[in-house]
């Protein structure tokens, strides 16, 4: 399971993420936008630690071979 | 007699038996825009000249014997994310606000080529995401059955023109709800076909592997005689499916006794924004189907939250993907809701992504399991009636009284259908949900619930 940040460290990762990206968030939204990242988080924990190895993406293709169709 | 009610296979009858022409159709049809959306909203750009030759073509051909289609003649619009060639495509956006495209979407060439009149092109949200918005360069569609209330988005205009008997018939896309939301919230049939079933080429994306296009319409047959136009396979999209296109008007009226229809109770029982009165709509249309010969009966799937962050990440992530250089560069340009909830997509991890695609795979074989017992799904729309404009709301929150996503995720064709009115004059429907493209299958089961439920006797807004 992903590890339950405090908010100080939530909005650390936040500005890092911001940064990496290359986004400049107008201070003034930064309040909202930051409590819709941590709602976010929340949400994206129910999709880790959740599956085995074994479970593969829906974007794993199969090949056909020339003219299969 | 009101041109503006007729459906469009009695518009295709009376043209045929010249008892009314195309341009009366279409002038009908403008003049209702030019009485209404100066309230309401609907259109972002109203192409009355290009509507009126596209009308007299179409009498001149029918005259001479040419005779495109059930489409000949049909007034229509078109969600301002469809390319036109000629006639500025904005997105709703004032970054997009003097785009003018060489080139028809697809969807938009076919619409042409059967002889639809285009009549102009329909508010949304800002690239179908941001909104309801006042800080856009065009205002927000409002909800004909009472203006105070939102459409639902982000085919806000197609949903307003539709209940507003403007048209019969509007385009719109979908990439978590986009069709089936406003239909639901304004009174209108919204299917959203089956991943790949319409071409999406020259619609500006959301979310590639999300996205779909379809039609919301008065009725379940507009509807399917829309998608006959419309679907068929693109080499030239990446996503279009090369399968057969049946005729969906052929099973309209078998009705649904013998069926097997599965509801996913858990999705909308537990969520804490069902209303009573909504529940109790979804239960009485279990029970028309029933009475009708359907074996009705509950089922489980996955737990709606895992569809619905499943969706989110992989729209998130997609949606940034198309808009990082300008979010970088022209965050300020955006509205305020659009740059908030694109921003978020910044914040996806890779492994965000990957685990989100692994649900997918998984949220997938569930639902074509639980379609291996049945025919079709029932579930609704809508938790809610449309809320008001200014009804408090968190605007970049996940959270959603439109429970549609998970038929994006798993690419499954969905369509809302009206079934009555609530306690405060707003519209409530249900969602019927088919085995990948099935869609004469959907039409069939919604077909029945829009007789069944009495909705054709429902007066719509006179404006």
């Amino acid at each position: 399971m992903v590890e339950t940040l405090s908010s100080d460290a939530l909005a650390a990762e936040f500005d890092c993420l911001m940064a990496r990206a290359g986004i400049t968030v107008p201070p003034q939204r930064r309040p909202s936008i930051l409590a819709a990242y941590a709602d976010l988080r929340g949400q994206i924990a129910l999709l880790h630690g959740r599956y085995g190895p074994e479970a593969e993406p829906s974007n794993v293709f199969r090949a056909e071979p020339a003219g299969g169709r | 007699m009101d041109t503006q009610d007729l459906s469009i296979a009695e518009m295709g009858r009376m043209l045929r038996a010249g008892s009314v022409t195309a341009e009366t159709l279409a002038r009908n049809a403008l003049a209702r825009i030019a009485a209404l959306d100066g309230a309401l909203h609907a259109f972002v750009l109203v192409t009355e000249e290009r509507a009126l030759a596209d009308a007299r073509r179409a009498d001149d051909e029918l005259k001479s014997g040419r005779d495109r289609g059930p489409l000949h003649g049909i007034p229509y619009a078109l969600k301002d994310i469809y390319d036109t060639a000629g006639i500025r495509t904005t997105c709703h956006s004032r970054l997009r606000l003097n785009v003018v495209p060489k080139e028809d979407s697809v969807a938009a060439a076919r619409l042409r080529e059967a002889g639809g009149v285009l009549l102009g092109k329909l508010g949304t949200h800002e690239f179908a995401l941001g909104g309801p918005s006042f800080d856009l360069p065009f205002p927000p569609p409002r909800n004909p059955w009472n203006p105070e209330h939102v459409t639902g988005g982000s085919s806000s205009g197609s949903g307003t023109s539709i209940a507003a008997r403007m048209v019969r018939m509007a385009m719109g896309s979908d990439t978590g709800g986009s069709i089936r939301g406003p239909a639901a919230w304004c009174g209108t049939v919204g299917i959203k076909p089956t991943y790949g079933r319409v071409s999406r080429r020259g619609v500006f994306p959301l979310s590639w592997t999300l996205d779909h296009i379809g039609p919301l319409s008065r009725s379940v047959e507009d509807s399917a005689i829309t998608l006959q136009v419309l679907a068929g396979h693109d080499r030239q999209d990446p996503a279009s499916a090369d399968v057969p296109v049946p005729d969906y008007r052929a099973d309209l009226e078998k009705g649904v006794a013998g069926l097997r229809i599965g509801i996913p109770r858990a999705f909308f029982a537990t969520a804490k924004a069902t209303t009573t009165e909504v529940l109790a709509g979804i239960d009485r249309t279990a029970a028309q189907l029933r009475n009708a010969g359907a074996l009705v009966e509950d089922i489980e799937l996955p737990d709606y939250a895992l569809f619905s962050i499943a969706g989110r990440v992989i729209m998130l992530a997609e949606a940034f993907a198309i808009h990082e250089a300008d979010m970088q560069t022209r965050l300020l340009e955006y509205g305020e809701i659009t740059a908030g909830r694109f921003i978020l997509g910044a914040a996806v991890t890779a492994a965000d992504l990957v685990h989100a695609l692994r649900a997918r795979r998984e949220l997938t074989d569930a639902v074509n399991m639980a379609l291996s017992h049945h025919d079709a799904l029932l579930t609704l729309s809508a938790l809610d009636t449309a809320p008001r404009f200014d009804q408090p709301t968190d605007t970049l929150s996940l959270a959603s009284p439109i429970q549609t996503m998970p038929f994006n995720v798993t690419g499954h064709p969905a369509m809302s259908v009206p079934t009555g009115l609530g306690g405060n004059g707003l519209p409530i429907g249900v969602q019927i949900v088919g085995r990948h493209f099935d869609e004469p299958m959907v039409f069939r089961v919604g077909r029945a619930v829009e007789q069944l439920s009495g909705w054709e006797s429902v007066t719509l807004p006179n404006g």
